[in-house]
């Protein structure tokens, strides 16, 4: 028994001397168990998320419209957009065409539509379009249901809107009025309260009527029979597995770094077994080693992304062959971008297990902030800023473009600029430090 | 063949090498003998081209050696202490390798690369992944390794650490053999016998000062002595080592004294003492001095015990 506690002991000396090990076992842990709690809102008493941008276009001038849009624009979940600047600087109301050109840009993911027959004189009926970009499905089954509520809450006070209005159409204002005041007089003898703010009530439809809460909104509800939401996908129509399309590129992008992470980790296990010396007294410079290092694992990340993609189109019928140069394209600059990362935290960790430890750490935190497991849009807003700091989320960006939207190479560039410019920004610093370190010495 | 003028190098506070001249001839098989820590590596690391010195100069066939000079890098072969290779691969995929990286390819990529497995004995095992090969068969491709584009100059840094003796023989063998056929070998060691063997002309360095340089028999007059007695140790001799003293200096030994004859004396009155305690003449054994002799007299420490 003593020798086992001995040992033990042994194991405790050793684990507690293992930086990397310690920084595995309790820090990685605690920043993802940090990310997720702020993902699922553990600290907030909503635990839905905030701020998700949505488009209202309203092309009617009804009451009820502008009651679901008021609505809208206090439900926190949401960033209720109606304008945008011009071309002069110019705040304008948003159209439709406008906010479907946006939607397919990938600016937006979702719109409310209400059309010029929204609402008729003769019918309290609503109609409304949801315009959605389901490229991430969790968010967008997420703000479908968040949608429906908020406006099934609004939808009585919206309706009783729209039914005075109706009513003022047929039987004339001033005879509307009349009905309303002896309606307001009537119940306040009957009931009590205050005629004036029965009477307001009257007129704005602000009743709480039971059975017409949030939480009957099932098919049996009447406002099923009054409100119709009609849905329409934008972007994805060409994606023939959207779920499998969805996802592969967040998870392939993880796979990347993990693979070319490790790859340029192997600096440290040449250095160790004295390879660059040999290389060094050969006719070979320190950029030689670095561009063949950089050279291969762009090769190796292209090769495994696309050995991904064929899995996903044998396995799930990814759709990759009707945009094939663009897809190789962000291959390559993904490559670029995670190779650049490898080789980054070669130079800047002074171990091969300190640039593991880094390596596990910054890539599973990427993965998880820059949108690989759940929408960015569930995070709070400042993760949301730091996700577009990450490799991960320009690279799910890009292969959703490609994949999801079936985007141009024009309509591409500016994903393919940004991770280029991170792999330059990377290598520039790396090439100074394989310069200045002690990896090649 | 190799100038070294006045070569400086620090890291940090550490002076590495002090001021280190050194010119090799054609053809020489020169030793750098010295402890651990000496500057052995670090001289080697400058003459391969590695890294700078912080002051004077290095030069092979009058082209100077830096890191950024590439010419004399095809002059040069360089046999790590490490075992520079890469385990994943078969002997002949490094070889290959390492001579594509001197501009050898073709027919004569393939004839050196079977001539060094042929020299290294391995010819038959060349497929095989090195990391199957024993420790003495790996430093033997370690060494074939650097010499596939004939270098001039090989520089050889302690190439047969952690080595079994038949090995440690196939590689002395094949070095002597390089360098009957006109290549200049540089040798660093911290192994006397080795040096001894080897080397027609040794330097030895100790804390980044060279010491002393020549042949075996030009560094041996630096002793004020020619002969060195061995004495067994035991009971008896120990018991009579102060009355032996009279005659000159006694050092311990590991199992043995080691006596020194005074300036002036015979060692025909030394064994005369000898004889007269009694001690007979088979606990004595004449020895001419060694390389550990001359270092324990340069330093005040055995090279071994450094």
């Amino acid at each position: 028994m003593r020798t086992v506690v001995v040992l033990v002991g042994n194991e405790f000396r050793r684990f507690a001397a293992d930086k990397v090990a310690i920084s595995l076992t309790f820090i990685v842990p605690l920043v993802l168990i940090y990310i997720f709690g702020n993902v699922f809102g553990v600290n907030s008493e909503e635990r839905v998320p905030k701020g998700i941008p949505l488009a209202v276009v309203n092309q009617t001038d009804a009451p009820a419209p502008a009651a679901i849009i008021s609505a809208l624009q206090k439900e926190p979940a949401f960033k209720v957009i109606t304008s945008h600047k011009d071309a002069n600087g110019v705040e304008r109301v948003l159209t439709e065409a406008e906010v479907r050109e946006m939607m397919r840009a990938g600016d937006i993911r979702f719109a409310l539509i209400f059309p010029a027959d929204a609402t008729s004189d003769s019918d309290v009926a609503l109609k409304m379009k949801f315009l959605r970009n389901a490229r991430n499905e969790i968010e967008t089954e997420t703000v479908d249901g968040l949608l429906q509520k908020t406006i099934f809450t609004a939808a009585p006070q919206a309706l009783l809107a729209s039914l005075q209005r109706l009513g003022a159409n047929q039987v004339g204002s001033e005879t509307m009025a009349r009905f309303n005041h002896s309606l307001a007089d009537a119940i306040a003898r009957g009931f009590g309260g205050d005629p004036a703010k029965i009477l307001h009530s009257i007129e704005t439809g602000e009743f709480n009527i039971p059975g017409t809460t949030p939480t009957n909104t099932n098919g049996n509800s009447f406002l099923d029979r009054l409100i119709k939401i009609e849905r329409e996908e934008i972007g994805g129509e060409h994606a023939k597995s959207p779920i499998a399309t969805r996802s592969v590129g967040g998870y392939a992008v993880m796979f990347l770094l993990f693979s070319l992470t490790g790859a340029s980790t192997s600096l440290f296990d040449e250095k160790k077994a004295g390879l660059y010396q040999r290389l060094l007294a050969a006719p070979v410079r320190r950029t030689h080693i670095l561009w063949s290092k950089y050279i291969f694992g762009i090769l190796l990340g292209v090769v495994q992304l696309l050995t991904l993609f064929v899995a996903g189109r044998v396995l799930f019928g990814v759709d990759i062959t009707s945009n094939v140069f663009n897809l190789l394209l962000i291959c390559l600059a993904a490559a670029s971008a995670c190779v650049a990362f490898g080789m980054l935290l070669a130079a800047l960790a002074p171990t091969a297990a300190a640039a593991n430890g880094m390596g596990t750490l910054l890539i599973l935190t990427m993965s998880a902030v820059g949108g690989a497991w759940w929408p960015t849009s569930f995070m709070p807003p400042f993760m949301q800023q730091l996700s577009k700091f990450t490799i991960v989320y320009w690279s799910i960006e890009g292969f959703l473009r490609v994949l999801w939207a079936n985007c141009n190479t024009r309509e591409l560039l500016p994903v393919l600029a940004i991770l280029l410019a991170f792999a330059a920004a990377a290598n520039t610093i790396s090439i100074w430090r394989f310069r200045h370190g002690q990896i090649f010495e | 063949m190799l100038t070294i003028e006045n070569v400086t190098k620090r890291f940090g506070e550490i002076v590495a090498l002090d001021r280190v001249s050194l010119s090799l001839a054609r053809g020489e098989f020169f030793g750098l003998l010295g402890p651990n820590g000496a500057g052995k590596t670090t001289l080697m690391s400058l003459v391969a081209g590695l890294r700078a010195p912080d002051s004077g100069s290095i030069s092979i066939n009058g082209q100077r050696v830096g890191p950024n000079a590439m010419a004399p890098r095809h002059e040069l072969g360089f046999v790590p202490q490490a075992i520079a290779l890469y385990e994943e691969l078969s002997a002949e995929e490094n070889l290959r390798l390492f001579g594509k990286l001197y501009g050898l390819a073709g027919q004569e990529l393939r004839a050196r690369v079977d001539h060094g497995l042929h020299a290294a004995q391995l010819f038959e095992r060349r497929q095989d992944k090195l990391h199957t090969y024993s420790g003495g068969m790996k430093r033997r491709i370690n060494v074939v390794a650097s010499i596939l584009h004939r270098p001039a100059l090989l520089l050889c840094d302690e190439p047969t650490v952690g080595v079994d003796p038949q090995s440690r023989n196939a590689i002395f063998e094949f070095l002597q053999r390089l360098n009957a056929d006109g290549m200049t070998i540089v040798y660093s060691t911290h192994y006397m016998e080795e040096a001894t063997r080897l080397c027609s002309r040794i330097a030895i360095i100790d804390h980044g000062r060279m010491l002393a340089l020549g042949t075996l028999d030009e560094l041996l007059t630096h002793l004020p002595f020619s002969e060195l007695v061995r004495i067994a140790r035991n009971d008896r001799t120990t018991a009579q080592m102060q009355a032996l003293a009279e005659y000159g200096e006694i050092t311990k030994a590991e199992d043995a004294y080691l006596f020194k004859l005074r300036d002036g004396l015979r060692f025909s009155a030394f064994f005369a003492a000898a004889e007269e305690l009694g001690l007979p003449y088979r606990y004595f054994n004449i020895r001419r001095p060694t390389l550990e002799d001359l270092f324990l007299h340069l330093t005040g420490k055995n090279l071994r015990d450094t």
